[in-house]
């Protein structure tokens, strides 16, 4: 990990008077998993869509692969998949159909992304559901289509936002394997969660963020260690210590 | 384009196998349709039933009334013993029950009087009377005939002119009475004629397009509650190519609802030539692409399904009332002219000219020129005031 593929500098994002994002700076590795940690309204999520194109920041700039957001989101959109943490599926189409459609939105042919879609439905162990309707699975088989899809055209960075959200571990455990095995094929990761325990085992590097600035980035150890023995305090300690324990909703 | 036409073909599909939508967007022209049918086309002269006592179930004559009566467009024919009738009668099933008795053709054979009964209940009722005038026009026109022919015979009894010869000729000249009445009789409808259908179909085809608003200015705010709005703008799609693959599906969803409703008056009402069908579901398309585009506006401004819905059916009917949709609109009326704002006004001109014999597309030349340029400033301007989020794209 040398490279560097993502870089966020001194981003801002205001919404009326309410600075959602305020002054975020980071870089993110080719090949890295990379954490974005925070309470909610911290703003992760205005980052993300800063990064995804969707948001176009106040001040700053994002380059990814070389092309920015800001002057060439379209050749962004071409590099970036996106999982979000809403299932952002058609219930009505069927789990391939999903796919082929967002495929050809990705930029694949008719043939191109039949072959995709059945590279990926059979990552995540759907290749039997293949042709059944996404409203009649369970949570955990969407929350699996829902990453299949951001997969769809091979990107080279995927931002997977909260994608463990409401499901049984084994689900949860086949997604934390896909992720692994995408990172270990050298995919660039941009992960959220809530689940620090995720963010320990998966990201190589951690971004705590709170009140749209981030306040503290380093490795899960680099970071426990800021507040005692590492294998004695958990990621989660840092976060409270960090963030504070007050409610946010 | 062609992620467009991806989008386009996806919406379409959605929508042909959604039931719910599919009942209302397919069986509801087709039940409109049945009411301008059973309106317009339906039976609207008087359909009753003879019912008959026949005492005379051999006779010649007999024979003949209850077949003349049988062969009346509006009149069917149902036998009945004597006993039944008078069960029926008595159980008020029925009103009127025509008796033949049974020397009725041995009577009028000899040209002897005969005597036709009506037993009834009360005044026989409406039907009743209807039916008994009926009968009793019908047998006095089979007794005269039948003693039309007697006096032929008699008169000709000293010529040397076979029965045959003489049964012959008879009953050519009354057939051809029959058939060309020195008196003619004609039923003209008033109130209620085709004419009506081409004055109501046009605004029946503006109102199903305009439906397609409702759904065209749902389809963005769905994708925004399903997530995939944002979801596909992180995409290669371009918010133009989004609006585009939109347009068509509008466009399509309410071409075939016009299309099944044009293509059921042509084969029903006979309102239309090969040609000016042709030219009609032309204008059905030019407005179709108008009220998806006007859909698209109104699904860029909505946030939530109630704010699309509302928004479109208060369009609707604004639209409606202002194009003269069901009613004419006073020349020289401020109402007049804000109704030029509306799309219907020339859609329905368009129509209603184009149903003209002879009309040809030049002479709807404004209205097309109209709704195509609606349509294409209706698109740019949905797109311009899209926002996938506040702040954003």
């Amino acid at each position: 990990m040398s490279d560097t593929f993502v870089a966020a500098e001194n981003l801002h994002k205001a919404f009326n008077d309410h600075k959602a994002v305020n002054g975020v700076s980071f870089f993110i590795e080719q090949g890295e998993v990379f954490g974005l940690l925070g309470p909610n309204g911290a703003g992760k999520t205005t980052t993300i869509r800063m990064l995804s194109t969707i948001l176009e920041p106040d001040r700053g700039d994002v380059t990814i692969g070389g092309h920015s957001v800001r002057h060439n989101p379209d050749a962004v959109r071409e590099i970036i998949g996106v999982c979000p943490q809403e299932l952002a599926l058609y219930p009505d189409l069927s789990a391939l159909d999903n796919l082929l459609f967002f495929g050809r939105m990705a930029g694949l042919n008719g043939r191109e992304a039949k072959a995709q879609a059945m590279a990926n439905l059979e990552k995540m162990g759907l290749e039997d559901r293949a042709r059944g309707r996404v409203d009649k699975f369970s949570g955990g088989m969407k929350r699996r289509i829902n990453l299949a899809i951001a997969l769809m055209g091979n990107p080279l960075l995927l931002f997977l936002d909260e994608p463990t959200v409401g499901i049984d571990p084994q689900s949860r455990n086949m997604i934390y394997d896909t992720i692994e095995a995408l990172r270990d094929g050298g995919m660039t990761i941009l992960y959220t969660t809530h689940y620090m325990e995720e963010a320990d085992r998966l990201c190589s590097r951690v971004a705590i963020m709170d009140g749209g600035k981030i306040v503290a980035l380093d490795t899960p150890y680099g970071l426990k260690s800021m507040i005692g023995t590492p294998e004695q305090v958990t990621l989660e300690d840092v976060f409270l210590k960090l963030t504070g324990r007050g409610l946010r909703d | 384009m062609t992620r467009a036409l991806v989008i386009a073909v996806k919406e379409v599909r959605s929508y042909l196998t959604d039931r719910a939508d599919l009942a209302f967007s397919l069986l509801l022209p087709v039940a409109i349709f049945a009411l301008m049918y059973g309106a317009f086309s339906g039976q609207t002269l008087f359909n009753g039933t003879a019912h008959i006592v026949n005492d005379d179930p051999n006779g010649t004559y007999s024979r003949e009334l209850i077949d003349r009566l049988a062969a009346r467009d509006e009149l069917e024919v149902d036998l009945l013993t004597r006993g039944e009738a008078e069960a029926k009668l008595e159980r008020s099933d029925l009103l009127l029950v025509t008796c033949i008795p049974e020397d009725f053709s041995s009577q009028l054979a000899v040209g002897w009087p005969t005597e036709i009964t009506f037993m009834q209940r009360g005044n026989g009722g409406q039907e009743g009377q209807i039916v008994a005038s009926m009968v009793r026009a019908e047998a006095d026109r089979l007794s005269q005939e039948v003693q039309a022919e007697r006096q032929v015979r008699s008169a000709l009894a000293e010529k040397a002119i076979g029965d045959d010869q003489i049964e012959t000729a008879v009953h050519c000249l009354l057939e051809r009475e029959r058939k060309l009445p020195l008196v003619e009789v004609t039923e003209t409808l008033i109130g209620a004629d085709t004419s009506l259908v081409h004055q109501s179909l046009p605004g029946i085809i503006a109102m199903f397009v305009l439906f397609s608003i409702t759904m065209s200015s749902r389809t963005i705010v769905e994708e925004r509650r399903k997530g995939t709005l944002e979801r596909l703008l992180t995409t290669r799609l371009t918010v133009s190519e989004m609006f585009m693959g939109k347009f068509l599906a509008g466009t399509t969803r309410g071409f075939v609802q016009t299309f099944i409703l044009l293509t059921l008056a042509y084969a029903v009402f006979r309102l239309f030539t090969p040609l000016s069908f042709g030219m009609v579901l032309f204008v059905a398309l030019v407005f179709a692409a108008a009220a998806s585009t006007l859909g698209l506006i109104i699904a860029s401004v909505s946030r939530t399904d109630d704010q699309a819905s509302w928004i479109s059916v208060f369009f609707t009917m604004a639209t409606v009332m202002l194009g003269g949709t069901f009613f004419e609109i006073p020349e020289g009326t401020v109402l007049h002219t804000i109704g030029k704002a509306s799309i219907n006004t020339y859609s329905i001109s368009a129509f209603q000219t184009l149903t003209d014999p002879g009309a040809i597309l030049a002479d709807v030349s404004l209205e097309i020129a109209v709704l195509a340029a609606v349509a294409v400033v209706g698109f740019f301007v949905s797109r311009v005031l899209f926002r996938a989020v506040t702040g954003g794209r």
